[in-house]
């Protein structure tokens, strides 16, 4: 049985278990979960407190988090739960939640980098790497960011400017169902 | 055999020698790559975790460039592209509902049952370490290697199906039928820090850096991945980690088609291994490899 403080608390419950096809009923707070995530020493909650914080409907707490931004997506979690939990689908799930309502991230340039990613997806179906981290740096004023670093790639041939985009970019423009990808709030 | 190709994004770019070492033992061993037609970004931690539709929709769009080339079988040696395929192609096989939707927005019918194999998968499992070893003509003798997985090649599990999760040995098995010796180690999956490497550079230096003080303590003369995203954050980041932990590391990270090849007799430079930060070739010299 979900535990019901309120009305939103089995809701979201509910509508993660819907959305992300597990059953958090399973989970038995062993902490496997936590016990194996790559970034929990930075978290403010862990893996395990993330499952209970849904059961509990704590919407805001979780939207408004930094683990949901901490999150690597090593999939260490999921694969140790004996439950089989998928967590970081949940995670994703929650993130997803959290951007669409346009929740301030605590870190905004992960959701920068990456919004700048699918802008990049949207317009030519590849991401050239050079170009994206150039765009993150002015984007984020880090305009001397890794240029040292970037000179050595460059004399490495690991810099490419001009990777070749898809041909079929308006058939692959109908996959972002017309959200404004990369398209900072 | 006949497989088709799916190199991604970094392969074109900063990975470019891992495609270039690829092709080669691929040629090499009689495999020909039939590269997808028009293939598409995965996405990758972008799509997957702010829009999961489009990242499923992303794949399914790949897999029906598949089924145009009438090609059930793909590998990807970019283990973040391979798993995001393989993600994909598994949660359409099991949700009706979703795949309904995604072929809705593709407008096109996306292919049951296509076999998504990361590249070592499919050398161990389609080619086997035995034929490996058969075209071995110059033996990786002397050196110890860290064969270092990551995250996505085996995990998770229940969707890679492929080694063990977090206690690998596939890698390791080739590499010794390559001749060389391998170390036992702690971090063979754990996480390098992956996409954080532009937005919050300091989780890699951390992550990244406990990967190579592990193998430095394994007694590793060099690491061997088989992602760009691994390659890129412990090659490239590894000056920044040095200084972070105050230890000189000077471990080459090799791709393992690279050394697929350097044990096959091809010449470093067609194998690209000068485009790596951290030069292997002092390594390769005192082994008599060069």
């Amino acid at each position: 049985m979900p535990i019901r403080i309120g009305e939103s608390s089995s809701s979201l419950q509910e509508r993660v278990e819907e959305a992300c096809s597990v059953d958090l009923s399973q989970c038995y707070e062993c902490g496997k979960c936590s016990g194996g995530c790559s970034t929990t020493h930075l978290m403010d909650y862990t893996p395990r407190k993330i499952i209970q914080l849904i059961k509990l409907g704590y919407c805001d707490i979780l939207y408004n988090s930094d683990a949901l931004w901490l999150c690597v997506g090593c999939h260490l979690c999921v694969d140790r739960c004996p439950a089989q939990i998928d967590i970081p689908r949940i995670v994703d799930y929650l993130r997803e939640q959290a951007y669409q309502q346009g929740i301030k991230p605590t870190r905004e340039q992960v959701v920068t980098f990456n919004a700048l990613m699918l802008g990049s997806v949207f317009k030519r179906g590849r991401v050239s790497e050079a170009t994206l981290m150039l765009q993150f740096n002015l984007r984020t004023r880090r305009y001397f960011k890794d240029a040292q670093l970037g000179t050595k790639m460059l004399v490495k041939g690991k810099v490419n400017p001009f990777v070749p985009g898809v041909k079929g970019t308006r058939e692959l423009r109908r996959l972002f169902r017309g959200k404004p990808a990369g398209k900072e709030r | 055999m006949e497989v088709a190709y799916y190199p991604g994004c970094s392969l074109h770019s900063a990975a470019r020698e891992y495609d270039m070492s690829t092709r080669l033992v691929c040629r090499h061993l009689g495999i020909s790559l039939k590269e997808i037609k028009d293939w598409n970004c995965c996405g990758a931690t972008a799509a997957h975790s702010l829009d999961h539709l489009l990242a499923v929709s992303l794949g399914a769009r790949n897999l029906a460039l598949l089924d145009g080339m009438k090609m059930t079988r793909v590998t990807s040696p970019c283990a973040n592209c391979y798993s995001r395929l393989k993600a994909a192609a598994h949660e359409l096989q099991h949700d009706e509902i979703l795949k309904t939707e995604v072929e809705r927005i593709l407008e096109a019918p996306v292919p049951c049952g296509v076999e998504v194999l990361s590249l070592l998968e499919m050398f161990v499992t389609q080619v086997g370490i035995d034929t490996i070893a058969e075209n071995v003509s110059k033996p990786l003798k002397g050196m110890k290697l860290a064969a270092y997985y990551g995250c996505l090649l085996t995990r998770p599990s229940r969707i890679s199906g492929f080694d063990d999760p977090e206690q690998p040995v596939s890698m390791d098995r080739l590499l010794e039928g390559l001749g060389a010796e391998t170390v036992d180690w702690s971090h063979k999956a754990e996480c390098c820090g992956a996409g954080f490497t532009a937005a919050e550079v300091g989780i890699v230096l951390d992550l990244g850096g406990q990967v190579l003080e592990a193998a430095r303590q394994a007694g590793a003369e060099a690491l061997v991945v088989a992602c760009p995203m691994c390659q890129l954050n412990l090659d490239t980041r590894q000056g920044a980690i040095e200084a972070n932990r105050g230890t000189r590391y000077d471990l080459p990270v090799m791709y393992f088609t690279q050394l697929m090849g350097l044990a096959f007799g091809y010449s470093p430079r067609v194998l690209g291994l000068k485009r790596l930060l951290t030069s292997p070739f002092p390594l390769l010299k005192t082994k008599g490899l060069l």
